[in-house]
This record gives C-alpha cells, sequence and structure tokens, in this order.
C-alpha cells in the first residue's frame, strides 16, 4: 500500500509518515505542490493525503490532476479551514474524506484504512484480529465465531481500535471519534469510559482474551502487547 | 425638535412680536393725527364761535342742523376756566345709538353771564378710518408674515438638505459591509467639509474594521497548523512504552492545553467568518424541529447525565439561515442546557411560532446576566469550556434578524429565540 502525504509543514508530514509506516503502508512525503505534481505523475498511489494550502499552489488542483491520471486513487483532505464550502468543493472533485487541522493520527490512519477498505474490496473484506472478526458491510462481530451483539457505539469503537492496533489511543481522541467535536468533552470522556468497559465485557463472554488496556490514564490500547 | 421646526419657531414667535408691537404703535400714530386734526378744526371752530359773540353779541341755538354741535349753557362764576378736550358719546337723535364726539370745553361770558360752551365734532368717519387702516395693515402684516414663513421654511429645507442627506446616509453606513460611505459634494463650503471630514473617518473605520477581522482569521487560520502538530506529537510521544506517570501528567496536560485552544481558536474564527458575513446560502430552518433532532442525537449524553426531556408538539419556528450557522446555534444552545444541568435535572423545548425556547434547570446564575453573551464569560468555568458557546449564539442571531433573550425563572434557565421586529 502507497501512501503519498502532501503537506507543507515539515513536522506534522513525518508525525504522519512514522504513524503510517508503522502500521505498514509506504509512505511518501511532498512538501511543495510541484513536488507533489511530480509525483503523482511518475507513481501509482493508494491513497493520497492532500493539505489544502501549500505555499506554491492550490491542493484542489493536485486532486483533480489526481483523478484525471488514476481515479481508482482514495484521496483525504487535510486543512486547517473548517468551511462547509471546501468539503463540497473537495467531495465533487472526487476527494474522499475531509479532515479539520487539528486531527489526531489515530483518527488519520482508520479513516485511510477504511478508504482503502472500500476501495480495493468494496467493503467485501472481513477484518480479523486474532479471534475476532468484523464484517464491516453487515456491520457484524464475530468472536470464537459467535455472533457478538454490539451497540453501535460499542461497535464503532471497535472498528477504530481495529485500526490502530497497539497503538494509544486518547479518551480524547475516542470520544471525538465516537460523537464528532461537538460535544462536551467533559461528559464525553465519562461516556468512553462506560462504552470501553461494556464492549471489554462483552468481547469477555464470548471467550475473547483482554486486549484491552488503559494507559497511564491518557488513553487506552488494543492489542496484545 | 428638527433644526428646520426650532428655527421656525423662534422666527415666528420673534415676528409675531415685532409685528403685534409695529400694528399698536401704527395705531396709536394714527389716532393721535386724527385727533389732532379734530382738535385743530375744534378750535377754529371756538375762534368762528366767539367772533360770532361779538358780533352778535348772542348766540341762539336755533341753528338746527348742526346736531349737537354747540352746547352753551350758563355757569357759576365759580368755575373753572380753562379750555379741555374730552371724548363722549352722545345719542343719535335717529337711531338712539350712541356715536363718539370729541368735545372742547370752554367758558367764556355772553352779555355779562358767564357760559360753559361746548364745541363737538363726530368721529364716527375718523373711527372707521382708523378700523380700515387697522384691518388692511393686520392683513397686510399677517400676509407678510405668513409669506416669509413659507419662505423661510423652503429656503432653510434647501439650504439643509445636504445635510439631512448625509445623515441619513451616515445612519444607513455599516461598518462591516465592503461599501464605503458614499456622501455628495454640496455647493456650500461647510456641508462640503463636513463631508470630506466623514467620509475621511468613514474610510479610516472600515480599514481598521477590516484589518482587525483579517488579523483574527489569519491568525486563527496559522495557529491551526502549529496546534496540528503539537497533537500529532503528543500522539507519538505517548506510544513510547518508557514514560513515567509525571511525563504523562505532562503530556496530557500539554494534550488537554493544545485540544483547548484548539477549540478556542474554532469559536474565535467561526465568530469573524459571522461577522465577516462569510456565510451566504440561507435557507428555511425550522429551528424547533434542528433543536428537537438534536436533543434526539444527544440522547447518550442526555442519558448519561440522566437527563430529562419535555417537548411536546411544537409549532415549527421558522427562521432564514445558512445550515452551517443552524447547526452551530442548536448545538451551542444543547450543549449550554446540558453543561449547566444538573443531574436528574429536565430540560424543556417550547416553540408557539413566534418564540422558541430551550430552558434547563440549574443552579442560580453567579455572574450579571447582561454579560452572559460576552465572549469568554464562563459560568462555573469548566475547564473544558472556552466560553464562547453563548457568544457565538448570539452573533448568529445578531446578524439574521433574531434576537435571543436570556430569563431565570423559579430555578430554570431559558434562552428565548424570537424574531427581531422588521426594521421601519
Amino acid at each position: 500500500m502507497k501512501v503519498l502525504v502532501v503537506e507543507d509543514e515539515k513536522g506534522l508530514a513525518e508525525s504522519i509518515t512514522d504513524y503510517m509506516s508503522k502500521e505498514g503502508y509506504l509512505c511518501e512525503t511532498a512538501s511543495t505542490f510541484r513536488e507533489a505534481d511530480e509525483r503523482i505523475f511518475l507513481y501509482n498511489y493508494d491513497c493520497v493525503i492532500v493539505d489544502l494550502t501549500l505555499p506554491d499552489g492550490d491542493g484542489f488542483q493536485i486532486i483533480q490532476t489526481l483523478k484525471k491520471l488514476l481515479a481508482t486513487t482514495g484521496v483525504i483532505i487535510i486543512s486547517a479551514r473548517n468551511s462547509l464550502e471546501d468539503k463540497i468543493r473537495g467531495l465533487e472533485i472526487g476527494s474522499d474524506d475531509y479532515l479539520t487541522k487539528p486531527f489526531h493520527l489515530s483518527e488519520l490512519n482508520a479513516r485511510v484504512k477504511s478508504l482503502i477498505r472500500r476501495r480495493n474490496f468494496g467493503g467485501h473484506t472481513e477484518i480479523r484480529f486474532k479471534e475476532i472478526v468484523v464484517n464491516p458491510l453487515a456491520r457484524k462481530v464475530y468472536v470464537n465465531g459467535q455472533l457478538t451483539v454490539l451497540s453501535r457505539k460499542e461497535y464503532d469503537l471497535l472498528l477504530y481500535f481495529l485500526s490502530n492496533i497497539d497503538v494509544v489511543l486518547t479518551k480524547v481522541s475516542i470520544a471525538e471519534h465516537l460523537w464528532g467535536d461537538n460535544i462536551d468533552s467533559a461528559d464525553s470522556l465519562d461516556m468512553v469510559y462506560s462504552h470501553i468497559k461494556n464492549l471489554r465485557r462483552k468481547l469477555l463472554e464470548k471467550g475473547g482474551s483482554d486486549y484491552l488496556r488503559s494507559v497511564y490514564g491518557i488513553g487506552y490500547k488494543f492489542g496484545e502487547s | 425638535m428638527k433644526l428646520l421646526a426650532k428655527t421656525n419657531r423662534i422666527y415666528l414667535a420673534f415676528s409675531l412680536v415685532i409685528y403685534l408691537f409695529a400694528g399698536l404703535a401704527f395705531y396709536q400714530v394714527v389716532r393721535f393725527l386724527i385727533y389732532k386734526e379734530v382738535e385743530s378744526r375744534l378750535r377754529v371752530e371756538r375762534l368762528d364761535f366767539e367772533n360770532y359773540i361779538q358780533i352778535h353779541r348772542a348766540w341762539s341755538d336755533s341753528t338746527y342742523f348742526i346736531e349737537n354741535k354747540i352746547d352753551v349753557v350758563p355757569a357759576g362764576s365759580s368755575v373753572q376756566k380753562a379750555e379741555m378736550f374730552i371724548d363722549t358719546l352722545i345719542r343719535n337723535r335717529y337711531d338712539n345709538e350712541l356715536m363718539p364726539f370729541r368735545q372742547l370745553t370752554f367758558y367764556t361770558t355772553i352779555q355779562g353771564k358767564m357760559h360753559r360752551v361746548a364745541i363737538r365734532k363726530s368721529l364716527i368717519q375718523s373711527y372707521q378710518l382708523i378700523e380700515v387702516i387697522t384691518v388692511t395693515m393686520a392683513a397686510c402684516l399677517g400676509l407678510l408674515l405668513l409669506g416669509t414663513f413659507w419662505f423661510q421654511g423652503k429656503l432653510s429645507g434647501r439650504l439643509w438638505h445636504p445635510f439631512y442627506e448625509t445623515l441619513s446616509r451616515i445612519k444607513r453606513f455599516n461598518l462591516a459591509s465592503a461599501t464605503p460611505l458614499q456622501l455628495d459634494k454640496p455647493e456650500i463650503n461647510e456641508f462640503r467639509e463636513l463631508n470630506e471630514v466623514l467620509r475621511k473617518m468613514g474610510d479610516k473605520m472600515q480599514q481598521d474594521y477590516r484589518s482587525l477581522k483579517e488579523f483574527t482569521e489569519n491568525a486563527s487560520h496559522e495557529i491551526q497548523t502549529p496546534l496540528a502538530l503539537i497533537n500529532a506529537k503528543v500522539e507519538q510521544l505517548i506510544q513510547s512504552e518508557k514514560l513515567t506517570e509525571t511525563q504523562t501528567r505532562w503530556i496530557e496536560d500539554i494534550y488537554q492545553a493544545s485540544r483547548r485552544m484548539a477549540r478556542l481558536n474554532q469559536g474565535l474564527l467561526l465568530l469573524a467568518k459571522i461577522e465577516n458575513q462569510q456565510f451566504t446560502h440561507n435557507q428555511t430552518i425550522d429551528l424547533a424541529a434542528l433543536l428537537a433532532e438534536k436533543l434526539d442525537d444527544m440522547e447518550e449524553v442526555l442519558h448519561h447525565k440522566r437527563l430529562s426531556v419535555q417537548s411536546q408538539n411544537n409549532i415549527p419556528f421558522e427562521v432564514q439561515l445558512p445550515m452551517p450557522l443552524a447547526e452551530s446555534l442548536v448545538m451551542n444552545l444543547v450543549n449550554n442546557a446540558i453543561k449547566h444541568n444538573y443531574p436528574d435535572g429536565r430540560l424543556e423545548l417550547v416553540s408557539d411560532g413566534n418564540q422558541l425556547w430551550l430552558g434547563n434547570t440549574g443552579s442560580p446564575l453567579t455572574t450579571n446576566p447582561e454579560r452572559l453573551f460576552e465572549r469568554f464569560k464562563k459560568e462555573g468555568s469548566g475547564p473544558d469550556s472556552v466560553g464562547l458557546g453563548l457568544a457565538i449564539i448570539k452573533e448568529i442571531c445578531d446578524n439574521y434578524g433574531l434576537r435571543i433573550r436570556y430569563e431565570e425563572h423559579n430555578g430554570w434557565h431559558r434562552f428565548c429565540i424570537s424574531r427581531k421586529p422588521e426594521e421601519a
């Protein structure tokens, strides 16, 4: 899986690349419009992450060029501008998702994964982690082959964890993933806790191992280690 | 009071006094002249009378045609000798009407005996003359007064027209709009200078306003990227296994602070955008339905805080708003009502078509309700609140013809939205 990160802020580009590389993606970066333009002509990518404001050009143009060259490439826009017009325009010219800065790396990662899943397999793929199997199309979860009934939020939570295996997810990022930006955080952190508690209980009931760990009180980690 | 009304009033009062005074003086002068004329004629008649007495040595009252003209009465010797003019009324012989006369009384000796002689002259014609003159003059002065009053009104109306024009333009002037203050160049120097000064001031104000706005917006945008960087680095940092508990706490603090800053920044940016009127595409939105929908969405939070919602079949409350702002308005209202509630509290949504309110139970307000809608006013100051929610609500309402009102009643806190009456 090849991912191109078009972002002029070097530090941010580096963080994204690091994070994505750990997830097994092959990441390349472009910090200017020209560099990005060159790269999409030379190579094929599965997914391109584009910042809209670049020092020497407009991110929209890159997306337009990209869509002409290879329409199957997934596009995620990351922008400091939280404007509806930009979002609509992005969708119109063929981008798949829009994230407003500042965003969580885990959230970006989850979106890239789900995007690639949709693009490559039309969603007809199961997500497996040990004894847990998730069928994203039917939104069904099986543990040890047994159907496990999860609430909508618990399902979203599980999927978010499965997209970020062995990574510490902050409580805030989980809350924002589940409820969006608009919820008051004091309440949402409490609710995150109760959802995690329920999810863990339901997975354990079906004989799953306990993969959920609280980390330093700052967040949670899903994984073997 | 309007300037023109004021000058007109002063002018009218002043002219009235002058005209009254002039009329009175004129009347006195005419009267004086007529009396003088009559009296000199009476003196001449006295001479004629004395001449007649000297020649005829006697006086007979038989001069019939001269009505009451000369009256001779014998008098004692003790009486006063000086001649004297008086006004008197004498009955008309035929129709019994009283007629004004001027009478000269003097004493003279006829046939060795002292007599009092009164010579009279009718004033009826003179009075008629005075009357006619007075009426004519009053009419003329009245017409003159009305005429100058009308002329004065027209003139000052025209002279002050540029001033009123300027005034109305300034009233309509909108600091936030892109159109500069447009003023005429009137003939009159003072008004031209005034307009010049006002135009310069308007331009300067608009420029300052714009640059302030741009600054806020640019600053907010520029802040987003470093914040994204901080977030990303913190997220990477916490992946490390070797952190001590203290370090984690520091990191958590950094993380929280950066999240808060991001929220704050987004709030300020939204406010700047609303002020700049960057949201277009108004649509008809039923706020009551949208609020009910939002409350449904928040069911989980409501359940978590054990809040119950009362919302009976509400009448739609339709407003013209851009969708993102309607969302923001509704969200901030709901969040506010939830945040300042206590566990097991209640919420109520009521709409009667003319106004819409969302009420919540909660502890009494500690800050001044008047200042509730100001930026960074925090009630209870939770660490997560940035204090912009109500400011955003107010800004949206102010910019889209709505009015937001806060009221506290029996432990209920209500935020009422109503339509602003159409401006005349």
